[in-house]
Parts: C-alpha cells; sequence; structure tokens
C-alpha cells in the first residue's frame, strides 16, 4: 500500500483481522492531510514571500471578487477529502460493532487497577489469552469507575462505562505476545491496568487453559487457600492483619476460641470452618451480624481443606501441618500471575 | 497634556487604579499578565511530564498525574479559552468600533476579577491537597478524589461566570457602542469574531456553571446526578467544552484574518463569506461535542451521525483558508516578524484541522479518540494554534498597546524556534498515539527509541524561542517610543487614535469611514 513505508513503524502489529479496516483508511487520510498540509502552508508561505513588500509605501492590489472556480475546486476538494475519510473507515467501524456468530465469549472485569478474564469455565485470569482464528467477544463491565480496553495490535479500543455492559470483539491472526492497556485514565493507579494479550495457536490454546484451570496445579494447599481468598471475596469482610471489617479477622482466627452470638463458646478447628463458609449464619462470632453468604455448592470439598490449610498458617496458634497438592509440587516460585 | 490625549499608560495613581480601573485597555493588560502566568504555571507542570517521559526517577505516579491534571486545568481553562477574547479582545473591541470604553465597564472588571479568583482557588487546592483526576475530571472518578476537588470545582464556577459576563459585554458593545454610520457589515472582521465569540461565551458560561455545581453536588453526595450514569457527565463536558475549543479558535481566526489583511493593505478577500463560515462555526459548535465520545461509550449510531456532522465543518473552515490565500495573493506583503507568527498559525490551524479527519473517520476515530493522538490535538490547538495568533496579534497590535517598538530580529528568531521546535515536540506524540498509547501518557511510555529524546530536544528549543519572543517584547517597554501612529498602515478605527491611546481612546468622537480602504 502506498505510503505504508514511511508509516509502517507507527503502527503496532497489524496481529488482527480488524487492521485492515483501520489502517487501510489511516494511510489514505494521512496522505490527503499530508498533501492538503503542504499546498496550504506552501501556498501561504509562497504568498507571504513572493508578495512581500518592495517598498514602505506600496499598497496591496485591489482585493476585487474571488474566482468561482479556484473557489468552488477547493471547497469541493476539501469536501472530498472529508467524505473520504468518513466513507473509508465506514465498513471497518462496522465490521467492528457487531460479533460474528459463534464467537468465543471472554467475560471482562475492570476495577482501578487490574482485569480479570473470565473464561467460558470459570478460569480467571489477568492477562488475556486467546487462540487464533477465532472470532473472541468480549463482554465488558467495570467494577467501579468509567475503564477503557485498548489492544493497539488487534486495533481494538473501548471504553467500559460503569453500570453499561460493553461489547468488543477481534480475530487474532499472528500468534505472539501483546501489549493490553487501559484506554480511559481511571486514577493513582492506572500504569496498574497495562497487561497482556498472549496469542496461541489453537491446539496450544487449548492446552493452556486446561492447565491453568486446575487451581490446585502446581501449587501447596496453602497458596491455594490464599488466592481463594481474594478470588471467592473473601477479603471483602475478613482482613489478615488483624483489623476489624464486617467479618472477624483471620488473623489468630484458627485454634482459638471465640464467643458466639449465641451464647456458647466455640473453638475454630476444621469443622467450624467447613460450616462457616457452606452455612456461614448457624454459629456467629458474637461482635458480628449473620451477615455472609453462605457458599454451599460454590466451593469443593478440597478447596475448603485449601482454605484452612492458609489459615492455620495464619494463627500464632496455628498449623505445622503442610499438605503437599500433588507429586508435582511447585516451590516458593510458583507466583499467581496465571490465576 | 490634558486628559484626552494622554496615554491610558500615564495615569498618575500608580497600581492601586489599575487594580480599580474599568479601563478596557487596562483591563486588557492586567489579563495579559494573568493569563501569561497561568500559562507559565501551565508550562512548568509540563515540564514534569517531560523529565518523565525522558526517564526522571523519583516522579510517583500520582504526582505525575496531579502535574498532568494542573497543566491541562491552566492550559485549558486559564488559558486556551480566556487569552485571545480577554487579551485582545478587550484592547481592540471598543477601539475597532470607535467607542470611549466596552459597554459594561464593570463588568469588565469583575471578569478579570473572576478570572483571578479562579486561579487563585486553583493554586489553593494545589497548595492545600491538589487533584489527580486528569483534566475532563470524569465522575465517579472526582467522586473518590482525596484532594481539595472543592476549591477546583468552586474555581471553575468562576471561570464560568467571568466567560458569561466577558460574553454579555461583547454582544452589548457591539450592539450600542459602534461608530456613526458603522454598519454590522462595516465592523473589522476581528470585532465580527469577538461578536460571534460573545454568544459562546454567554451560552458555555451559563451551562458550564450549572455543570460544574452538579459535578461538585455529585463530588459532595458521593453519588449526586451523574453517579448512576457517567455518561451523562461525560455529555455534559462535552457539550461545553467543545465550544470551548472554538472561544478559541473563532478570535483566532478574526485575529489572523485581520492581521493578514493589515500586512498585505487589501482588503479581506470573501470579507461576508468569512463572516456566514464564523456564523456557521458557531453553530456547529454545539453539534460537535461527540466527535470527542469516540470510543468513550457512546453507541455506533450516534458516533456515526457525530461524525457525519464533522464533515460540514470542512466547508466554512476551507472557506476561510481560502480567504486568508486570496488576501495575500498580490499584496503588498509587510517584511516584519509578525509574519513568522502568521505563518505558525497556518501551520499549526492546518494541522488541527487535518487531524480532525482521522476523528471523523469511524473505524480510525475509535482507535484514535482515547490515544495521545487526540491528545496531541489539544496540545496543538492550545500551544500551537492559539498561542501562534495570541502572538502574531502581540506583535501586531504591540505598538499600539504599549506605545513602544521591539526587536523584530529577536522575533524573528524566536518565532522560527517556536515553530520548527513546537512541531519536533508534538509530532512524536502522534506518532505514540498512532500506536496505541492511551491520551496523555506518553510520560510513561518508552515508545521507539529516540523518541522521547527528540520531543525532549523540541520543548527546549520552543521553551527557547518563547523566551526570546517574551523577554523581546517585555524589554521592549524600558525601550523607546515608537515614532509611527500606524507603522502598518491600517484602515481600521484602532490605528486612528494616538499609539498608545487616550484613556478615552479617542479625542474626537471617530466616524466610520469605509472598512479596508487602502
Amino acid at each position: 500500500m502506498i505510503g505504508s513505508p514511511i508509516l509502517a513503524t507507527w503502527f503496532p502489529e497489524a496481529a488482527s483481522t480488524h487492521a485492515a479496516g483501520v489502517d487501510g483508511p489511516f494511510y489514505w487520510i494521512y496522505i490527503a492531510a499530508v498533501l492538503a498540509l503542504f499546498l496550504f502552508t506552501g501556498l501561504g508561505g509562497t504568498f507571504l514571500w513572493i508578495f512581500r513588500r518592495q517598498d514602505r509605501n506600496q499598497l496591496g492590489a485591489v482585493t476585487g471578487p474571488l474566482n468561482p472556480i479556484f473557489l468552488g475546486l477547493w471547497v469541493l476538494g476539501a469536501l472530498g477529502v472529508a467524505v473520504f475519510a468518513f466513507v473509508a473507515g465506514f465498513p471497518g467501524f462496522i465490521d467492528q460493532t457487531v460479533a460474528p456468530q459463534g464467537s468465543y465469549g471472554i467475560d471482562v472485569t475492570a476495577r482501578q487497577w487490574g482485569w480479570d478474564f473470565i473464561y467460558p469455565n470459570g478460569h480467571v485470569a489477568d492477562t488475556l489469552h486467546v487462540a487464533t482464528g477465532k472470532p473472541i467477544h468480549l463482554t465488558l463491565n467495570t467494577e467501579d469507575v468509567e475503564q477503557g480496553l485498548s489492544i493497539p495490535a488487534m486495533r481494538v479500543n473501548q471504553a467500559i462505562v460503569p453500570g453499561l455492559e460493553s461489547d468488543a470483539w477481534f480475530e487474532a491472526t499472528t500468534p505472539g505476545s501483546y501489549e493490553l492497556r487501559g484506554s480511559i485514565f481511571s486514577g493513582d493507579g492506572f500504569t496498574d491496568m497495562n497487561s497482556a494479550l498472549v496469542v496461541h495457536e489453537p491446539a496450544e490454546f487449548t492446552a493452556w487453559l486446561e492447565s491453568v484451570s486446575d487451581i490446585f496445579q502446581g501449587r501447596t494447599y496453602e497458596e491455594v487457600g490464599e488466592i481463594l481468598y481474594s478470588r471467592l471475596g473473601c477479603k471483602v469482610c475478613h482482613t489478615t492483619t488483624g483489623h476489624k471489617l464486617v467479618g472477624p479477622t483471620f488473623l489468630d482466627m484458627y485454634g482459638f476460641e471465640f464467643d458466639t452470638v449465641e451464647g456458647t463458646r466455640i473453638t475454630v478447628d476444621d469443622a467450624y470452618i467447613r460450616e462457616s463458609i457452606l452455612t456461614p449464619n448457624i454459629s456467629v462470632i458474637a461482635g458480628y451480624q449473620p451477615v455472609m453468604t453462605p457458599f454451599a455448592g460454590l466451593v469443593t470439598d478440597q478447596e475448603i481443606e485449601a482454605i484452612t490449610a492458609w489459615l492455620k498458617t495464619l494463627s500464632s496458634k496455628g498449623g505445622d501441618a503442610s499438605t503437599e497438592a500433588g507429586a508435582d509440587t511447585a516451590g516458593p516460585e510458583a507466583g499467581q500471575e496465571d490465576i | 497634556m490634558n486628559a484626552a490625549t494622554d496615554s491610558y499608560l500615564a495615569g498618575k495613581g500608580g497600581i492601586p487604579e489599575w487594580f480599580t480601573s474599568t479601563d478596557h485597555k487596562k483591563i486588557s493588560l492586567m489579563f495579559l499578565g494573568w493569563t501569561g502566568f497561568a500559562f507559565l504555571l501551565g508550562a512548568i507542570f509540563g515540564l514534569f511530564l517531560i523529565v518523565k517521559s525522558l526517564g526522571g526517577r523519583g516522579l510517583e505516579p500520582r504526582f505525575v498525574f496531579q502535574a498532568l491534571t494542573y497543566s491541562r486545568l491552566l492550559l485549558v481553562f486559564l488559558f486556551l479559552v480566556p487569552a485571545l477574547p480577554s487579551v485582545l479582545g478587550f484592547f481592540l473591541l471598543p477601539l475597532q468600533l470607535g467607542a470611549s470604553n466596552m459597554a459594561l465597564p464593570n463588568l469588565s472588571r469583575c471578569s478579570l476579577r473572576f478570572y483571578v479568583i479562579r486561579l487563585v482557588l486553583l493554586i489553593a487546592s494545589l497548595v492545600g491537597g491538589p487533584i489527580a483526576t486528569g483534566w475532563t475530571m470524569a465522575a465517579p472518578l472526582v467522586v473518590a478524589e482525596t484532594g481539595l476537588f472543592a476549591l477546583v470545582a468552586f474555581g471553575l464556577f468562576f471561570s464560568a461566570l467571568s466567560w458569561f459576563l466577558t460574553g454579555v459585554n461583547f454582544l452589548v458593545t457591539v450592539h450600542h457602542k459602534r461608530a456613526p454610520g458603522m454598519g454590522f457589515f462595516d465592523m473589522p472582521i476581528l470585532s465580527w469574531a469577538l461578536y460571534l465569540t460573545g454568544y459562546l461565551l454567554v451560552i458555555t458560561g451559563m451551562l458550564f456553571a450549572v455543570v460544574i455545581l452538579y459535578l461538585a453536588a455529585s463530588r459532595f453526595s458521593g453519588e449526586g446526578i451523574f453517579g448512576a450514569d457517567p455518561m451523562l457527565w461525560n455529555n455534559y463536558f462535552w457539550f461545553v467544552t467543545t465550544p470551548a475549543a472554538f472561544f478559541a479558535l473563532l478570535p483566532a481566526i478574526g485575529v489572523i484574518s485581520e492581521i493578514i489583511a493589515g500586512i498585505s493593505r487589501k482588503r479581506v478577500a470573501g470579507y461576508r463569506m468569512v463572516v456566514g463560515s464564523m456564523i456557521t462555526l458557531l453553530g456547529l459548535s454545539f453539534l460537535g461535542w461527540g466527535v470527542n465520545l469516540v470510543g468513550q461509550g457512546q453507541d455506533p449510531i450516534t458516533t456515526l451521525v457525530f461524525q457525519a456532522l464533522g464533515i460540514l465543518a470542512v466547508v466554512p473552515v476551507s472557506l476561510i483558508a481560502y480567504s486568508w490565500l486570496a488576501t495575500l495573493y498580490q499584496g503588498a506583503v509587510a517584511r516584519e516578524a509578525v509574519v513568522v507568527f502568521v505563518f505558525a498559525f497556518m501551520v499549526h490551524a492546518g494541522i488541527v484541522a487535518l487531524m480532525g479527519l482521522f476523528l471523523i473517520s469511524p473505524s480510525v476515530g475509535a482507535y484514535l479518540g482515547t490515544t495521545m493522538f487526540a491528545a496531541t490535538r489539544l496540545d496543538y490547538l492550545i500551544w500551537g494554534g492559539v498561542l501562534s495568533a495570541l502572538l502574531a496579534g502581540l506583535h501586531y497590535w504591540w505598538p499600539k498597546m504599549t506605545g513602544k517598538d521591539y526587536s523584530q530580529d529577536v522575533a524573528r528568531i524566536g518565532g522560527v524556534l517556536y515553530l520548527v521546535g513546537l512541531n519536533l515536540a508534538l509530532i512524536p506524540n502522534l506518532i505514540l498515539g498512532v500506536g496505541g498509547v492511551t491520551g496523555d501518557m506518553a510520560a510513561f511510555e518508552a515508545g521507539p527509541s529516540g523518541l522521547a529524546e527528540l520531543a525532549g530536544l523540541g520543548w527546549l528549543i520552543v521553551y527557547s524561542g518563547l523566551i526570546l519572543v517574551v523577554g523581546n517584547l517585555f524589554a521592549s517597554t524600558w525601550g523607546k517610543a515608537t515614532d509611527e501612529v500606524n507603522p502598518w498602515g491600517a484602515s481600521t478605527l484602532e490605528w486612528k487614535t494616538a499609539t498608545p491611546p487616550p484613556e478615552g481612546n479617542f479625542a474626537e468622537a471617530p466616524q466610520a469611514e469605509g472598512l479596508y480602504r487602502y
């Protein structure tokens, strides 16, 4: 395409099917705009120079009526470029507006400051992974302020307004890792909205999703418990620092005795933790309201064991027990970034 | 010596007289001082962003966001919008109409005082607890803001009042203070531009005052009118600030048209066509806000409608550009330094207008709408369009305003440095924008190697040029008095009185003698 050698370094890599609908019109508008700028400023600069005053008292020529042919050509030319810019960008815009039938759906939640990409099987990741050759339909929501999702290599840029569900879609063509960022300023930690899009070959994507979807794969129970503390939303009401929120702190809870609002005295052990997760309002620690959502049917027995193992690590009386999840136990370096 | 012929600068009352003066010329000079101060502050905050983009360590993100917010607030609300109407408008409107003062002199003083209150409140918020919401102050982001937003909000409220009062003053002055025999189509083109700007200032001043109170209520109630629907705030904000960009553009068009006629010693080519184009732009300014919401939650059909409307703006803009070229053609163009600033304006205004083509192209606009590309267009408007027009105006009317001559050579060198430097500084940001970098976030992006350094070098050249230009004008106030009443041989009424003009502008009430008669 004409102009592309000049501008090839401006755009990020064209790695989606949307690129043609954006880059093509951009190149043509760019060429027209540069020519128009040179024409206008070139004529202006030339007139300022060649008609410069030869003596102090010289007067300009009498201004006559404007030449209708030149004027008409000038305005029609400008209007033609503008109409062209609009028409050239129209198909690409329409193409981006509605996702094709049968797209692979991923729910996206933006918040101050990070992303949750939620896959159809419930797996949540903070980077976006997709396969080539399949339209990806993103359903976008924000938990707090206005946000925006920009994936330049896919030519995707979509605002996410609180209370409104937004859509975006793209079909990646080239495997690789690309920038993904916030496109609307959302406060002090805005630079933390920078994440990544990883595009896999289809078979590789399927293998990736299977491997990361098993939360216990390569992690100790304690590590899984800590991840679940964030993922299940426990941290909204329970701190690990000793501070009291809606619910009691998890610091120094396991193995300690507490009075309940029912007037009994309980020891926080494996059974009490299990009961408090599945049917939390049966036995409530004194000083708190019975307002917790029951998690019966939402967590597995294995996950409850993981949470219990993690709570033991927060207690000064707590467990020295560290139950390994599997044969291929990961070391401390097994991070949470894939969750 | 008597009061009718003494220069307005020769007042015996000292500084207190300036504070209480209702003379439009003194108001204008004080506006020049205050807008210059606001611009300087905004530019200093901009320096932090440049340092950050060059890898500045120790600058925390919140500090950079604060610098960004205040740089934009100062440069948009205290420079871009008010600079041309307040400085050149207040000085020239009564003189061009043959009047002794603005029609409502007390309102002139009020406009200035509200401007100063606004600046003081903004600085107070900066000292007490700077905000970091970005200049668009989007709800619900401001609801959680920990800085002193109240001071910023009330400051903006006073800004809006200042715009409103200035607008009323312009309208009443044009309607009631024209010299005998001066019909509407006998007014100089700049007076027409200021008259139309008056309508913009009145309408958006009122709206902005109300909107900012809504936003403050939203902030203090923790929810408020915008809490439920952020798009409401987005639409209100851009409905008000899109015409605000035209506050700057219309007077700039007037200033440049007037100067081009003056330096060419020719009548403005297509005078009525230019007036008609400006009226059309005035109308379109209230229909164009949605172009700023492309990719920001606006539904696709509405976006297309706004972009199609944007096409219409091409007609008046191209007609005005044609008029400038036709006026210069076969003119007797002056050789003075003002020519450099006129050319700088043509380059920068051309870039601002042509960048609009990308944003009205639906797919390209959706991709670029929230990137550095659009943010750089605002920079071109502030640092390019308005500043070029203001500098052109100051260099053209400086002898009239101060009675002093400045060094033409220094002004030329400064002007060329400014023109070259600004494009070196801003084009790298355009490239970053096309690369997908989020608007105003260039400071956090390394980008292709050498780009930030190139922009940094550009800014160094811009600042050097501006120091030369401003220093040259400032130094001229100690220099020799100009010996020419009408150095340009121009025909409008401001050149028919003493230089600088007396307190009441004209020793004898002037008659309209026909416009641009050479």
